[in-house]
């Protein structure tokens, strides 16, 4: 599960993720990480779920963290999507595809939100969210 | 064949017409003519069907309208004239203007362009028209700002130079940075191929000897219905590049087959949607318009090469390329389209319909279109700086190897005054290059040998490039000077940002 980090500015200093890990063992992988002392953000993914996924969710905030489960990392717009696939090829974590009806599908479980793709389509029919 | 081409053995195009009016023309899409032939056999096929359509949907940067505004009271010959702040071509009469495709909004470039009024017109909405003038007696008036929809103007013809090549070639890009190109975003290392055109849907390849399609061939342009006006520009029909220009009235076509598209860091361009019936008048057109996927060449070019000849890396089909991998030397790398097949589908689609219903009767050219055109490079006739004429030629350097002592090294970068040395092996070749940046380091980190702190991936030159390329390069990579190398690598020179700072001043060309 992918989920966004809030960072205030009291928690900022707190090695909050390596205290976790070493607490569960839980493999989590980085994406994104914008901190200073003064606060910031973070997308991480945990390789995880259901209840262990649930505490570990609250340990977050439990340690002052804001916690947004992300079920996806970008937006296409298919009113503005032409279904030409320049965004496929360069999506590094192979997310994205033609679906049966060769209409543009992105897994949410693999894209990194990277935003590649928002750069690659020629319709800027790709968002971040 | 020559003689032959074109020649009407199976059918005529009145007999086809007449099918067409009574409602019993056989027409199928390339794509099912494929499953037919397969099922019974192409003399079988050929001589059941009629007609084939064939479509494709894809970036065209050939492309524009020519639009005519009326006259204003009291009425201005535009000299310069905008919409959406995008720049239109007014070297026409007063009120006649060119649209192209690529150009780009002076207030959002890069965001907004000639494609996107294009697209904008044909959806109904609303442009701001911009337009200024000297002021002539015939045409007193000398600034204009209103607004327009397409069915304020006279006219408005989409008019594209080149359109639909029969094939294309595919990119990748092998160099160490992500490159934004024309042919979309290429990662790093053969990290990606992109591809255009449609494959075996492609109306020109569909008609590989061009024996249907030529001036005056009605097709579906853009949702509604055009006409081929000529070859295209670059058109190359002996290695399968054959072009078309087309014409259409931008009234009647749609938004869904003209897109405003943008290409990152490239520019901006249009989408459009081109059909075209190819009647089965002989045996020869019907093996062409059978052609699969797999039996369409398409190169793979190294698009990291700044070259009008780009080395190709594979031989490819549409087939592998539309699989989503394609094999490169022992690796899988990922494939995707920048035409959309499911609009091509459409079209393809939506033009049998049209002829089935008896709406769109099919036109023998007037004239074919040649199937030879030699192909002209542009030559640079004024002599450019090039590396070469300013590099430091090998005499002056100092070359060292890898297991050089680095003290030794320190002394002679002092006593020469230098700032880069190259390491080579025994055949001369390069194999690394430390610079007095390096030098430091080992100090600070007490390394003995030059192996220990040496570059070993370089940045190089060639003695024939010219000298901007190579200041580019250096921008690029944060470095102020490049080995000069020959093609087996071998060292033979040295420039530096100070080389092309020092050597230019005063000089003239650059």
């Amino acid at each position: 599960m992918k989920v966004k980090l809030r960072y205030p500015h009291e928690a900022a200093s707190k090695p909050i993720l390596a205290e976790l890990i070493l607490k569960t063992g839980l493999l989590i992988n980085i994406l994104e990480a914008k901190l200073t002392p003064k606060g910031g953000e973070m997308v991480i993914d945990i390789a995880t779920q259901g209840p262990a996924l649930k505490s570990t969710l609250e340990y977050l905030r439990a340690a002052g963290l804001e916690v947004t489960e992300l079920h996806s990392l970008v937006e296409v717009d298919r009113g503005l999507c032409i279904s030409c696939g320049a965004c496929i090829s360069p999506c590094p974590s192979k997310a994205i595809g033609f679906d049966q009806s060769l209409d543009i599908e992105i897994d949410a479980k693999r894209c990194i939100g990277c935003g590649i793709c928002v750069r690659a389509c020629p319709r800027k029919a790709i968002q971040l969210i | 064949m020559s003689e032959e081409r074109g020649k009407e053995e199976l059918r005529s195009y009145e007999e086809i017409n007449e099918k067409i009016r009574r409602g019993d023309a056989v027409v199928m899409t390339a794509e099912e003519f494929i499953d037919y032939v397969e099922r019974r056999g192409l003399e079988k096929a050929a001589k059941e069907v009629d007609i084939v359509t064939t479509g494709t949907f894809g970036a065209m940067c050939s492309s524009g309208a020519f639009l005519n505004f009326g006259h204003s009271e009291p009425p201005i010959k535009m000299v310069k004239c905008w919409l959406n702040d995008v720049p239109v071509y007014k070297g026409l009469a007063a009120v006649d203007a060119y649209l192209g495709a690529t150009a780009m909004s002076e207030t959002k470039p890069f965001e907004y362009g000639g494609g996107h009024v294009i697209e904008d017109l044909v959806s109904g909405r609303e442009v701001e028209l911009r337009a200024e003038s000297y002021g002539t007696d015939c045409y007193p008036r000398r600034s204009l700002e209103t607004t327009i929809t397409l069915d304020d103007l006279n006219q408005a013809y989409l008019y594209n130079p080149r359109n639909a090549y029969q094939r294309y070639n595919a990119a990748t890009n092998s160099s160490d940075r992500i490159l934004y190109t024309y042919m979309g975003t290429l990662r790093p290392r053969y990290g990606n191929v992109t591809f255009s055109g449609s494959g075996q849907l492609s109306p020109l390849y569909k008609d590989l000897n061009l024996e249907t399609i030529g001036f005056g061939t009605r097709i579906f342009l853009g949702g509604g219905v055009g006409y081929v006006v000529g070859e295209g520009t670059q058109h190359k029909p002996q290695t399968g590049f054959a072009t078309i220009a087309v014409k259409g009235d931008l009234t009647g076509m749609s938004a869904e087959y003209l897109k405003g598209a943008i290409f990152h860091n490239y520019g901006t361009t249009l989408y459009v949607g081109i059909g075209i019936p190819i009647p089965i008048i002989n045996m020869r057109v019907a093996a062409t318009a059978a052609l699969k996927d797999e039996d369409i060449p398409v190169d793979i070019l190294d698009y990291s090469v700044p070259s009008r000849d780009r080395p190709i890396v594979k031989r490819s089909n549409y087939a592998e390329l539309k699989s989503g991998k394609v094999v490169i030397g022992d690796r899988e790398v990922p494939s995707s389209p920048l035409s959309s097949i499911k609009v091509a589908r459409k079209i393809a689609e939506t033009l049998k319909r049209w002829i089935e219903s008896r709406e769109f009767l099919i036109q023998r050219p007037i004239e074919l279109l040649p199937n030879y055109r030699e192909f002209k490079p542009l030559k640079i006739k004024k002599r450019e700086i090039t590396v070469g004429d300013i590099m430091m030629p090998l005499k002056d350097l100092i070359l060292a190897k890898a297991e050089d002592d680095i003290k030794k090294v320190a002394k002679m970068i002092v006593e020469k005054n230098i700032d880069h040395v190259p390491i080579v092996n025994e055949e001369s070749v390069l194999i690394g290059i430390v610079t007095t940046w390096d030098l430091t380091r080992a100090l600070a980190e007490d390394k003995k040998t030059l192996k220990e702190i040496m570059t070993r991936h370089v940045i190089t030159a060639k003695e024939s490039e010219r000298v901007d390329e190579v200041a580019k390069r250096m921008a690029e990579y944060h470095i102020s000077g490049l080995p000069v190398v020959d093609d087996v690598m071998r060292v033979k020179g040295l420039i530096t940002s100070d080389d092309i700072s020092r050597k230019l001043v005063g000089r003239r060309g650059l």
